[in-house]
């Protein structure tokens, strides 16, 4: 498989909860994709196989089967993904939007697993127009759905302000809202949801493991996470244990070890 | 014009009144009865809450403590503290 994403981008998508790749899609086929979204269509049948359910023709059928977005698709679900759901989001122009924070779907608790949503922007998305917000490094905090819409503001929240071309690709858990578009031009952003068929395990170039800059992209803080931050590293290590199948993985302080490390237990008790 | 409450809730990972908030809401009734239009703000209007008290904000609510099990110590879901103030403002047409 080509186009698979590095070592350090998968340790900033285990920390971060996204990635954003910009000008990933040619001018031409992001228009084709604009036109087309507007009459694509509704849901197909939930938990299909991708490739055999969305449509090989027409534009939004090539988008996501462009080598390197099937690339990132790999890297982070692996092969043979499902189909979970699609939509063309529109916030038409001059539509105004008040706090709107929430986590997608229903509360998640699954261990060692994630879906995995792609954005895509087709047109130039300035800062007026109301790309999407995301709370970045939020998606090991599960929550119901939109009762998180009380927070207006939160440390680090960032937006997309991208060119035309751009895909975000990024954690379903993480915290994420629509925004006003203060310009007279309708604001759409096409995603499509997607399962895993398999272990997430060592789908991405795992060739930079030992890179130093990991344990450094993995302990990011975004802002918020004030008095937690330790919580949310032992998060990130163990999701970054499974993804890069190192289950002894730790780093600074080694805070799993404070957990782990048991040795009045005999080794078939500590599991 | 009358005074009506003004709500200023600070979201915080520790219940003390001198932490830095986590995330923050504005429920303003003096200037409406919705947020329609949400203005981004990059940082908290103060640094914690006892800044906002010294600017004539009062708590009307701090949080206890949790009690952490084996289940749950490790668990992340909602910031668990909030600091709520109010302060009374002239009411404007909406």
């Amino acid at each position: 498989m080509e186009h698979l994403i590095s070592s350090q981008d998968m340790a900033r998508f285990v920390a971060s909860g996204f990635l954003r790749y910009d000008h990933m899609v040619p001018e031409d086929l992001c228009h084709a994709c604009r036109e087309e979204m507007t009459s694509f269509g509704g849901y197909r049948p939930v938990g299909t196989p991708f490739e055999e359910t969305w449509p090989k023709d027409g534009a939004l059928g090539e988008l996501f089967r462009l080598p390197k977005v099937a690339g990132l698709i790999h890297s982070l679900v692996g092969p043979d993904p499902l189909y979970d759901h699609h939509a063309a989001h529109l916030v038409k122009a001059r539509t105004m939007r008040g706090p709107n924070t929430h986590q997608d779907s229903v509360i998640d608790f699954r261990k060692n697993y994630f879906d995995i949503q792609l954005s895509f922007f087709p047109v130039d998305t300035p800062d007026e127009m109301g790309g999407t917000f995301i709370v970045p490094g939020s998606h090991f905090r599960n929550v119901r759905t939109g009762e998180i819409n009380a927070y207006q503001h939160v440390l680090g929240k960032t937006w997309a302000t991208c060119p035309a071309g751009t895909f975000y690709v990024w954690n379903t858990r993480l915290w994420h809202g629509a925004r006003s578009n203060h310009t007279d031009q309708d604001r759409y952003m096409f995603k499509l949801r997607l399962n895993p068929t398999q272990p997430q395990v060592g789908h991405f170039d795992m060739s930079a493991l030992d890179d130093p800059e990991i344990p450094r992209i993995l302990n990011t803080r975004h802002g918020w996470e004030g008095n937690e931050m330790r919580y949310e590293l032992m998060k990130r290590v163990e999701l970054w244990r499974y993804v890069s199948a190192q289950p002894d993985y730790d780093i600074g302080e080694r805070f799993m070890r404070r957990r782990e490390y048991q040795p009045q237990l005999a080794d078939d008790q500590r599991g | 014009m009358a005074k009506v409450q003004d709500i200023l809730v600070f979201f915080q990972t520790a219940p003390a009144l001198d932490v830095r908030p986590s995330a923050w809401a504005r429920y303003e009734a003096s200037k409406g009865s919705e947020v329609g239009d949400l203005v981004e703000e990059g940082q908290p209007p103060y640094r914690n809450a006892m800044a906002a008290m010294r600017d004539g904000w009062q708590v009307i609510q701090m949080s206890e403590f949790k009690q952490r099990t084996e289940a749950e110590g490790y668990e992340l879901g909602a910031f668990p503290y909030q600091t709520v103030l109010s302060r009374f403002s002239e009411m404007q047409p909406e």
